[in-house]
C-alpha cells in the first residue's frame, strides 16, 4: 500500500490538507493524480494564524505546495481489504507471466507489512 | 507529452503497450479548466500573492491567460497576510509553475469560524 | 515495486510498523506508526499524535491518519519506548499545552516587538521571526 494509493482510496471522503504556507483546506476529496495534485469540494480555507476563514465550493491544488493530508481512519482499513483482493487477482494470473509481472510481486511483499500489522495493531 | 516533462520530473521510462495507456490515462488531467473559461476564478501563488480575474485561456502546465485581474495585496510585513487593498493587473499571463490553488470566485465568501463549537 | 527503491528509501523499509518520531520542516514533531511509503519518502503515519512541548511540560494532539509528502520531513528516527516512559517531563492535556503554547507564543511576539523598537531607536533594523520565513 503506497501512500499515493491510499489517497486515491480516500476519494469522496473528507480530509485535512495543509499547505507548506500554513493554510489549511478541509473538504471532500473528488480526485488525485500521480503528482499529488487533488480538486477538493465543499472547502473551508483555514489561514495560517486560524483566524480567517473562506467557503469555496469546490478548488484545485497543486501537490507539490501539500505538506499532509489528514484522512479519516476507516480509509487505512478500506486500502487494506482493496490490496488483499488485488494481491489474490493478481497470484491467479501470475501463470500467464510476463515483464510486469514482477513488479506486482514486489507489491504483494509490502502486504506482507501490512499483514503483520493487521494482527500487531 | 510536454505536460509530463514539466509536472512529472523523474518519471520511469514507458515503452510498449502498456506505456501507451499509461499516457493515456495520464494525459486526462484532474484539473478541467475548461469549466472555468470566461468565468472569473481565483488564483494563489507559491510565495503567497493572490489574484483573482476572469480565465481567457490556458494550457496543460496550467500557464493561465486572466483578464480584468485584480491582485490582492499583502501585509508589509507578513507576505501571508491579505489586506483589503487590492490593485488592478488588467490582462495577464501566471506562470502555471507558480500556480498553488485555483478556485472559482463565485460561491467563495469570508466566513466565520466554523469550527468553534467543539473547540470551546 | 518495492524491490526497485533506491537505497536511500528502501532503508526505510525496515521502519514499517514501527513507532517513528516524524520532525517536519515547520518544527512540529508527530509520532505514529509508519504504515507505508513510497520512492519519494512520502509517508502514510497511522494513530498518529502530535506532540508540543512548552518548558518542561508536553501534551499530545491525535491527528488519526496522515499522508506526509517526504520533502517536509527533516528528521525520523525511531521511538524507544521505555526511554519515553522516564522523561523528566510532564504530561499535560492537549488543551493545557495548547493553552500554554499560545501564552508561550504571545511573550514571544511581545519581546520580538519591544526588540525591534529597542534596536529602531537605536537606528538598528530588526526583522522578527526569521524563522517562518522558511518558505521553500
Amino acid at each position: 500500500m503506497l501512500p499515493l494509493t491510499l489517497l486515491r482510496t480516500a476519494q469522496n471522503h473528507p480530509m485535512l490538507v495543509e499547505l507548506k504556507n500554513g493554510e489549511t483546506y478541509n473538504g471532500h476529496l473528488v480526485s488525485c493524480d500521480n503528482w499529488m495534485n487533488i480538486n477538493l469540494r465543499e472547502v473551508i480555507c483555514t489561514s495560517r494564524d486560524g483566524d480567517k476563514f473562506w467557503k469555496m465550493p469546490e478548488c484545485y491544488i497543486r501537490g507539490s505546495t501539500i505538506k499532509y493530508l489528514r484522512i479519516p481512519d476507516e480509509v487505512i482499513d478500506m486500502v487494506k481489504e482493496e490490496t488483499v483482493v488485488k494481491a489474490r487477482s493478481r497470484t491467479d494470473m501470475k501463470g500467464r507471466g510476463g515483464g510486469q509481472r514482477n513488479r506486482g510481486g514486489g507489491q504483494s511483499k509490502t502486504l506482507d507489512s501490512d499483514g503483520d500489522c493487521l494482527t500487531v495493531g | 507529452m510536454s505536460a509530463q516533462g514539466g509536472g512529472g520530473g523523474g518519471g520511469g521510462g514507458t515503452g510498449g503497450a502498456a506505456g501507451d495507456q499509461k499516457d493515456r490515462k495520464r494525459k486526462e488531467s484532474i484539473l478541467d479548466l475548461s469549466k472555468y473559461l470566461d468565468k472569473p476564478i481565483r488564483v494563489k501563488f507559491s510565495g503567497g500573492r493572490e489574484a483573482a480575474g476572469t480565465l481567457k485561456g490556458y494550457d496543460p502546465l496550467v500557464n493561465l491567460v486572466l483578464d480584468d485581474t485584480t491582485e490582492y495585496m499583502r501585509d508589509s510585513d507578513d507576505p501571508y497576510k491579505l489586506t483589503e487593498e487590492t490593485r488592478t493587473l488588467g490582462l495577464v499571463v501566471c506562470r502555471g509553475t507558480s500556480v498553488v490553488l485555483i478556485c472559482p470566485v463565485d460561491g467563495m465568501e469570508s466566513i466565520p469560524n466554523p469550527f468553534l463549537n467543539p473547540e470551546t | 515495486m518495492m524491490a526497485n527503491f533506491p537505497p536511500g528509501t528502501a532503508t526505510l523499509l525496515e521502519e514499517i510498523d514501527k513507532k517513528l518520531m516524524v520532525v517536519l520542516r515547520d518544527g512540529r514533531t508527530l509520532i505514529g506508526y509508519l504504515r507505508s511509503i513510497d520512492q519519494f519518502a512520502n509517508l502514510v503515519l497511522h494513530r498518529t499524535i502530535e506532540r508540543i512541548h512548552v518548558g518542561k511540560e508536553y501534551g499530545d494532539i491525535p491527528h488519526g491518519v496522515l499522508i506526509i509528502r517526504g520533502e517536509n520531513v527533516v528528521l525520523l528516527g525511531e521511538v524507544a519506548q521505555e526511554k519515553e516512559m522516564n522523561m523528566p517531563l510532564k504530561k499535560v492535556s492537549g488543551n493545557e499545552i495548547l493553552k500554554a503554547r499560545k501564552k508561550e507564543q504571545e511573550q514571544k511576539t511581545d519581546q520580538d516587538k519591544r526588540m525591534a523598537k529597542a534596536l529602531r531607536e537605536r537606528g538598528l533594523n530588526y526583522i522578527p521571526d526569521l524563522s517562518h520565513d522558511d518558505m521553500f
